[in-house]
C-alpha cells in the first residue's frame, strides 16, 4: 500500500508543485495520474522512489516512511519498485539484455540467473529476438518495451511509470499499456502518469492532478 | 561471501570497460604519475646502494701516519714508542699497528683495477705506515693529537681517515630527509593527478551512475569501479618507475664505472631488491586508491 499523508513540496522562490496531497493506493490497483504538464504528476512519483523528498507530510510505502529513509537505505526501497522514466534511460552502450540484467547485477545476484530472468523479461515484452542489439538501434517503442522488461526483472510490487506512452504512437502506446495491464492482472500496484487522457479508461481508478493538487478522482467503469 | 565476490567482480568488469573506452587517457595518466614516481624512487635507488658503504666503514676515529719515504725501517718502528707516549700525554686509548710498505703493496696488488698500474711502476713506491685506532671522538683532543703527530720527525703526512665518512653519513642522512619531502611532495602530486583523472571519469559517466542509482545501485557498487582504476593506475604507474630506473641504471653503470676506477673502487648501482620494489608498488597503489577514494566520494556527494 502506498499513502500520502498531507504532502507538499516546494522548491526556491516558493515554486509549489505538490500542495497538501492526501491519498491512499491499495495493492495490485492500476492508477493513472492525470493533469495538464507542470500539475505534479512526475514529483509525485519520484517521491515513491524517494528521488524527491516532500517538504511537509509523509509519503509510506508498505509501512515504511520514505520521506525519512536514510540515503543509505534508498537502494533497498528502490530495489522493490519497477522504475519506467520518461526519457527510458536506457545504457547506449551496452546490449538491452545487459541493459535488462542491470536491476539483478546490483543486488548481486548471479550473472547466469541474472541473464535468464532477462531473457524471461524480454520474452514478455515481445524483444527476446533482439537481445543482443543496442538500444539506439530500437525503435522509440521498442526500448519503452526495453524499459518496462527492466522495471519488471526483479519482480517488483509496485511499477511507477512516467510518461511510458509518451513520444509513442498509437500502435506502441497500446502495447506499453497492455503490458503494464497484464502485470497489474498478476497483482502488481501499478501508477502511470500521463497527460494523454485517451487511455484513462483503462486503468482502475484515475486520479486528476492540477497546479499540484488533486482536483478529482474517480473509478473507471473497468474497475467498477 | 560470494555476493562480496561477485560484487568485485562486476566491479573490475566495469573498471575494465570504462579503460579500454578510454585507453589512451589512462595511459597518458599512467605516464604522468609514472614521472612523479621515479624521480623518489631515483632517489631511493641511489641511497640504498649508498647506505651499504657508509655503514660498513667505521665512524670511529682512524688516524693513518705515513712515514717519509726515505726514512730506513728501524726509525720507521721507533716511531711507535714517541707516538704511544703521545697518546699516554693526552690521555686517548687506541690501537696502533703497523703497516709496512711490502704489506701495503700486496694489498694493493690484491685489488684487480691497480695490480696493472703498480706492476708498471716498477719498485714500491709506497711509504711504512701506521693505523692508529681511536675509541675517543673528542674533537678538541684528536685535534691536538694530529697536530703532534705531524711534529714528530720522520713522519711525512698524518690523515684523519674517519672525516670524510663522517661526512658522507651526515650526506645520506640530508638525502634521506630530502628524499622523504620529495616523496611526500610527490605522493600528494600523483593523488591529485589521480583525484582529476578519476573526476573526469564520474563525470564522464554520470548518466550510468544516475540510471544505476535508481534501479537500487549502493554507493559501494557505485564507487568501487572507480577505486579499481585508481588502484591499477597507481600500480601501472610504480611498475613503470621502477623498470625505468631499474632500464636506466645499465648506461650510468658504464659511466660510474669508469668514475670509480680512478678511486680504485668497483662500486656500481643495482636496482632495489624485491621486498622494497613490492613495498613501492603496494604504496603507489595505495596513492592511487586514495586519489581515487577522494574524487569519487566528493563527486558521487555533489551529485546526489
Amino acid at each position: 500500500m502506498i499513502e500520502f499523508d498531507n504532502v507538499s513540496k516546494l522548491y526556491a522562490g516558493d515554486a509549489c508543485a505538490l500542495r497538501n496531497i492526501s491519498l491512499t493506493i491499495p495493492d495490485g490497483e492500476l492508477i493513472f495520474l492525470a493533469g495538464p504538464s507542470g500539475a505534479g504528476k512526475s514529483t509525485l512519483l519520484k517521491m515513491i522512489a524517494g528521488i524527491e523528498k516532500p517538504t511537509t507530510g509523509r509519503v509510506m510505502v508498505n509501512g515504511q516512511d520514505v520521506s525519512k529513509l536514510q540515503t543509505s537505505s534508498l537502494p533497498y526501497l528502490r530495489r522493490k519498485l519497477g522504475l519506467i522514466l520518461q526519457d527510458q534511460k536506457l545504457l547506449n552502450d551496452r546490449s538491452i539484455l545487459s541493459n535488462v540484467m542491470l536491476p539483478l547485477i546490483v543486488t548481486g545476484a548471479a550473472a547466469q540467473e541474472a541473464e535468464s530472468r532477462a531473457r524471461v523479461a524480454l520474452e514478455k515484452v515481445g524483444l527476446l529476438d533482439k537481445a543482443n542489439a543496442l538500444p539506439l538501434t530500437l525503435s522509440g517503442g521498442e526500448q519503452q518495451r526495453v524499459a518496462i522488461a527492466r522495471a519488471i526483472v526483479n519482480r517488483p510490487k509496485i511499477i511507477l511509470a512516467d510518461e511510458p506512452t509518451a513520444f509513442l504512437d498509437r500502435e506502441n502506446a497500446n502495447k506499453v499499456l497492455s503490458a503494464l495491464k497484464a502485470f497489474q492482472s498478476a497483482g502488481v500496484t501499478c501508477l502511470i502518469s500521463s497527460h494523454d487522457e485517451q487511455f484513462l479508461d483503462q486503468a482502475s481508478r484515475v486520479i486528476y492532478l492540477s497546479k499540484g493538487q488533486i482536483t478529482d478522482s474517480w473509478n473507471s467503469s473497468i474497475a467498477a | 561471501m560470494t555476493i562480496w565476490f561477485r560484487e568485485h567482480l562486476f566491479a573490475l568488469k566495469s573498471a575494465y570497460t570504462h579503460l579500454r573506452a578510454g585507453t589512451g587517457n589512462f595511459l597518458f595518466n599512467v605516464l604522468v604519475v609514472a614521472i612523479a614516481l621515479a624521480l623518489p624512487i631515483a632517489g631511493l635507488t641511489l641511497i640504498e646502494n649508498i647506505k651499504p658503504i657508509s655503514s660498513q666503514l667505521s665512524i670511529e676515529p682512524e688516524i693513518s701516519i705515513f712515514v717519509s719515504p726515505d726514512t730506513a725501517r728501524d726509525s720507521a718502528t721507533a716511531l711507535s714508542v714517541q707516538i704511544k707516549r703521545l697518546l699516554k700525554e693526552n690521555a686517548i686509548n687506541g690501537k696502533l699497528a703497523f703497516i709496512p710498505k711490502e704489506k701495503a703493496l700486496a694489498a694493493m696488488q690484491d685489488s684487480s683495477s691497480l695490480a696493472e698500474v703498480l706492476s708498471t711502476l716498477g719498485g714500491n713506491p709506497l711509504p711504512d705506515a701506521y693505523i692508529l685506532s681511536l675509541s675517543n671522538n673528542d674533537t678538541e683532543k684528536l685535534d691536538s693529537l694530529v697536530e703532534k703527530l705531524k711534529a714528530l720527525q720522520d713522519v711525512d703526512v698524518v690523515q684523519v681517515d674517519s672525516a670524510w665518512v663522517k661526512r658522507l653519513a651526515a650526506l645520506v642522512q640530508i638525502l634521506q630527509m630530502g628524499l622523504l619531502f620529495l616523496a611526500i611532495t610527490l605522493g600528494v602530486v600523483v593523488i591529485v593527478v589521480v583525484f582529476n583523472a578519476t573526476r573526469l571519469q564520474v563525470i564522464s559517466h554520470q548518466a550510468e551512475i544516475s540510471v544505476t542509482r535508481l534501479l537500487g545501485a549502493t554507493n559501494s557498487f557505485i564507487h568501487r569501479p572507480y577505486y579499481y582504476t585508481g588502484a591499477l593506475l597507481g600500480l601501472l604507474a610504480g611498475a613503470l618507475a621502477l623498470g625505468a630506473i631499474a632500464a636506466s641504471l645499465q648506461p650510468l653503470n658504464q659511466a660510474i664505472a669508469d668514475f670509480a676506477k680512478l678511486y680504485a673502487s668497483e662500486f656500481r648501482l643495482t636496482p632495489l631488491g624485491i621486498v622494497p620494489s613490492l613495498a613501492l608498488l603496494a604504496f603507489s597503489m595505495l596513492l592511487g586508491l586514495c586519489g581515487a577514494y577522494l574524487s569519487v566520494r566528493r563527486q558521487l556527494a555533489r551529485a546526489s
